[in-house]
């Protein structure tokens, strides 16, 4: 696999206050890469720096091995799709100008252009018929954002910057726009990098997760291998944090992360087994152990390991007290 | 109520006349107001200190009062069109910048940050996505723009750019309630109308907007052009002081001109302004012709003394003399009437006492209850210098200028100061006494031109000279009569004086 973007000893300053020091990275061609951080710790800064936005202090990006700044900032940004957190609709244009804004640009002939608009609302479940004449206002915050993600892929980028983007959603929407993002990034194998403070989000979202603080990579890595070795106590307190506030309400496939699955499947009768989706919670969990002893933890229903009760307790010992 | 329908039947003619002058002022005012401050705020919104400077600038430009902003220019343009658009384009300025920079300035980050991360360029993200929302609050800018601009358009008249405000000038000057009304009326109305358009803009689809927006060019367009075609034949312009007597006189002149020379073409500009104001204008090209009064011009316009007591024929002679000299100016040959103070009784009291002159009412000394202006009680060349020169023994009261015919007409008074052609005499029944010693400066019309005009057009001159030593007072006090109270447009009046004494042939 090659690298996507790689930041190779970026420095940034503001009016000379450094804000990142010394920043290297690379995100892998296709990989949904995360970047998770409490507020101010320099997340923003780094994925603006990635389209220019930010201009660097010191050091180099290279995206798709070339210096962003040896390419022209035209290509770069028609290449590279940007989702805000204020969604940032231009509010005098309908859905399909808006998601039309970078393909028109780009001279796609009109017919292409409402076709993918067609074939793109379709996708994210909204009726082209009804939608596509609408303004941004006569929609809701998760309709808006949804459009706001067509618009940053509807000419096909080679990578998508978010930046934090569902966290002015309710958790409904949230949790709807982040499938939709897995689905998209499955479908359309770009590079995403999604930035985030929600680190429940990171761990649903992420192939790899980069854990960001005062402007520092503490710790890249795959989230089950944060979850199991965190490498330090900020990093696991982060992560602690994360945590629902009922410690019931966490999704069963947590603790597979968490704590591992068993990946051989138990030689007990099929009856003492009960299958829950990754995304049933603990709770739900807790109470089918009760007269089943292991759980068979699907995604998309396959299977994706299984639970016995002793790895629920421990979890849950672990984590109930904070 | 009815006089004012009737006033307005009688002058709807003269009132599109002055709605499109109007019209064409401001518009033209508003158009250039918006080329200069859209684009200045557009560049400004990047540079917020300079945004600051100019907003001061023109707030600072705007408090400028109106008359004192007109009279800064005309030093500098002249008078007319151009002077009135500029200061117009000055008051415009201001809610048109402010408006447009705050309007683009207050766009949210967010969306300004989305439009860069898109790759938009600069003026793509102008024209797509900044202009588009501040548009509502430009439109607005605009909106106050204009009506700011069609109300101060009436003062357009008093440096002789015509529009509505004419109308409000002649209403005050004749003390007619129902022309100041129907120029006030009008002003407002078209500031109402044009602001509804304005908001349509704003709302209409594309396609229409720019359909209505392209007639209205078309028909503004074909205007001026229509214009610049009738131009093609030589155009004169001959303008006129304020009032009546001026309008009535320079229609004669368009008449006989018109009259004698097939490819000449008069363009009339009535109630241009004062005196000084006309003589720049004639000075500067702006104006071809005026009637201007011998007495004035030793008074206002020429250096040198004056001697005491001239006849009417050396008045002439030292008023032509002297332009010529100094101004390189023709004064063609006076009318007959002279248009200066006077006094008056009824024709009563007039053919009672057997008074002719000003000489004879000595003998009535005891007889006589004056009621007088407090100018003319005041002035030197007034009662003061009068009583003096002719020995008269009297006691005047003043008196506002309307009572005082209203007064003598019910007998509280049977002696007034007017001038001798005053419409009043007229309709009051009054006779002037004749100023039999000349104490009274002559005030005699005659058409006024620079001299190379004049030999340029040997028949225009000819044409004119056929008014020398024609109108008389009474002529002239019954024609200001029937355009004053009998509300007759002033080209009618012209026109059949002109006929009844043989200066003009044919039969319309
Ligand atoms: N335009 C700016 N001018 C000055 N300081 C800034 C600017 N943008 C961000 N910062 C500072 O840089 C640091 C990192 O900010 P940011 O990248 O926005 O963090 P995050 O997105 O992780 O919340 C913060 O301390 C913030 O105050
Ligand atoms: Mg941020």
């Amino acid at each position: 696999m090659t690298t996507a973007i790689e930041f190779k000893h970026v420095k940034k300053d503001f009016h000379g206050t450094n804000v990142i020091p010394d920043l290297n990275l690379s995100v892998k061609k296709g990989e949904l890469f995360v970047l998770v951080g409490t507020s101010g710790s320099g997340k923003t800064t780094s994925l603006k720096m990635i389209n220019r936005l930010e201009p660097l202090t010191a050091g180099e990006i290279l995206v798709n091995d070339r210096d962003t700044t040896t390419v022209p900032v035209r290509d770069l940004r028609w290449d590279m799709g940007y989702v805000l957190q204020q969604i940032a609709l231009f509010p005098t244009m309908t859905v399909a100008q808006n998601i039309a804004v970078i393909p028109e640009m780009k001279g796609t002939p009109k017919k292409e252009i409402a076709k993918t608009i067609d074939e793109l609302l379709t996708e994210v479940g909204l009726d082209p018929e009804v939608y596509r004449n609408r303004m941004p206002d006569e929609l809701s915050g998760g309709e808006q954002q949804r459009i706001g993600i067509l618009r940053a892929i509807a000419s096909k980028p080679s990578i998508v910057l978010m930046d934090e983007p569902f966290s002015a959603l309710d958790p409904l929407s949230r949790q709807q726009l982040q499938d939709l993002v897995l689905t998209l990034h499955q479908r359309y194998g770009n590079t995403i990098v999604f930035v985030t403070h929600d680190m429940s989000e990171a761990l649903k979202l992420g192939d790899r997760i980069g854990i960001m603080r005062h402007g520092d990579l503490l710790q890249v890595d795959t989230p089950s291998a944060i979850a199991q070795h965190p490498v330090n106590d900020f990093v696991r307190d982060f992560f602690g944090a994360s945590r629902a506030k009922n410690v019931y309400d966490i999704y069963v496939g947590r603790v597979g992360l968490v704590q591992g699955y068993l990946k051989e499947k138990p030689a007990v009768a099929d009856n003492r087994i009960q299958t829950l989706d990754t995304e049933d919670t603990l709770r739900t969990g807790f109470e089918a152990l009760a007269n089943h002893d292991y759980l068979a933890i699907t995604d998309d229903k396959v299977v994706q390991g299984y639970l016995d009760r002793q790895t629920v307790m421990a979890y849950l010992s672990m984590h109930e007290n904070g | 109520m009815q006089t004012l329908i009737q006033t307005f039947m009688e002058r709807r003619g003269d009132l599109l006349t002055a709605l499109w002058q109007h019209l064409g002022i401001s518009i033209a005012a508003l158009v250039i107001a918006m080329i200069i401050a859209i684009p200045l705020a557009i560049w400004a919104v990047r540079r917020p200190k300079m945004a600051e400077g100019l907003l001061q600038l023109t707030s600072v430009l705007q408090t400028i009062p109106s008359l004192a902003l007109l009279g800064l220019l005309i030093p500098l343009v002249g008078i007319g069109t151009v002077p009135a658009v500029i200061a117009l384009i000055i008051y415009a300025l201001l809610p048109i910048f402010q408006n447009t920079y705050l309007g683009i300035s207050e766009i949210d980050d967010s969306i300004e940050e989305a439009a860069d991360a898109f790759g938009m360029s600069r003026m793509r993200k102008l024209f797509k996505v900044e202009f588009p929302i501040a548009l509502p609050q430009i439109i607005s800018g605009i909106r106050t723009a204009l009506v700011l601009i069609i109300g101060t358009a009436t003062l357009a008249a008093l440096i002789g750019a015509g529009g509505l405000g004419t109308f409000i000038m002649l209403g005050i000057d004749r003390n007619n309630t129902s022309l100041l009304l129907i120029g006030a009326i009008s002003s407002a109305l078209l500031a109402i109308v044009l602001s509804a358009l304005v908001r349509w803009f704003q709302t209409a689809k594309p396609k229409q907007a720019l359909t209505v927006f392209a007639v209205i060019v078309a028909l503004l367009g074909s205007g001026g052009a229509y214009s610049a075609y009738a131009n093609r034949t030589e155009t004169i312009t001959i303008a006129g002081k304020l009032g009546s007597e001026p309008e009535i006189l320079i229609n004669m002149y368009k008449d006989l001109i018109e009259a004698s020379d097939a490819h000449v073409k008069v363009a009339l500009k009535p109630n241009f302004g004062k005196t000084t104001f006309l003589f720049s204008a004639l000075k500067h090209n702006q104006i071809d012709i005026y009637p201007e009064f011998t007495g004035s011009v030793l008074e206002t316009l020429v250096k040198g003394n004056n001697p005491k007591s001239m006849t009417a024929v050396e008045t002439y002679h030292l008023a032509k003399q002297r332009l010529a000299k100094q101004d390189e100016m023709s004064l063609l040959k006076p009318m007959a009437y002279n248009n200066t103070y006077a006094l008056a009784v009824t024709k009563k009291f007039k053919q009672e006492h057997q008074l002719e002159t000003i000489s004879d009412l000595t003998q009535v000394d005891s007889l006589l209850k004056p009621g007088m202006t407090l100018e003319f009680i005041d002035r030197d060349d007034g009662l003061k210098g009068l009583k003096k020169a002719y020995g008269l023994d009297v006691t005047a009261k003043s008196m506002e200028p309307a009572l005082r015919y209203e007064a003598i007409s019910k007998g509280r008074i049977n002696l007034v100061d007017a001038y001798s052609t005053d419409s009043e005499l007229r309709q009051y029944h009054l006779a002037i006494l004749k100023d039999n010693k000349h104490f009274f400066p002559t005030y005699q019309g005659a058409p006024l031109m620079t001299t190379a005009f004049a030999n340029k057009h040997p028949k225009v001159v000819q044409s004119l000279n056929k008014l020398a030593g024609k109108i008389s007072e009474t002529d002239m006090q019954e024609m200001n009569y029937e355009v004053n109270v009998k509300n007759k447009s002033a080209a009618t009046v012209a026109h059949n004086y002109l006929i009844k004494h043989g200066l003009l042939e044919g039969s319309n």
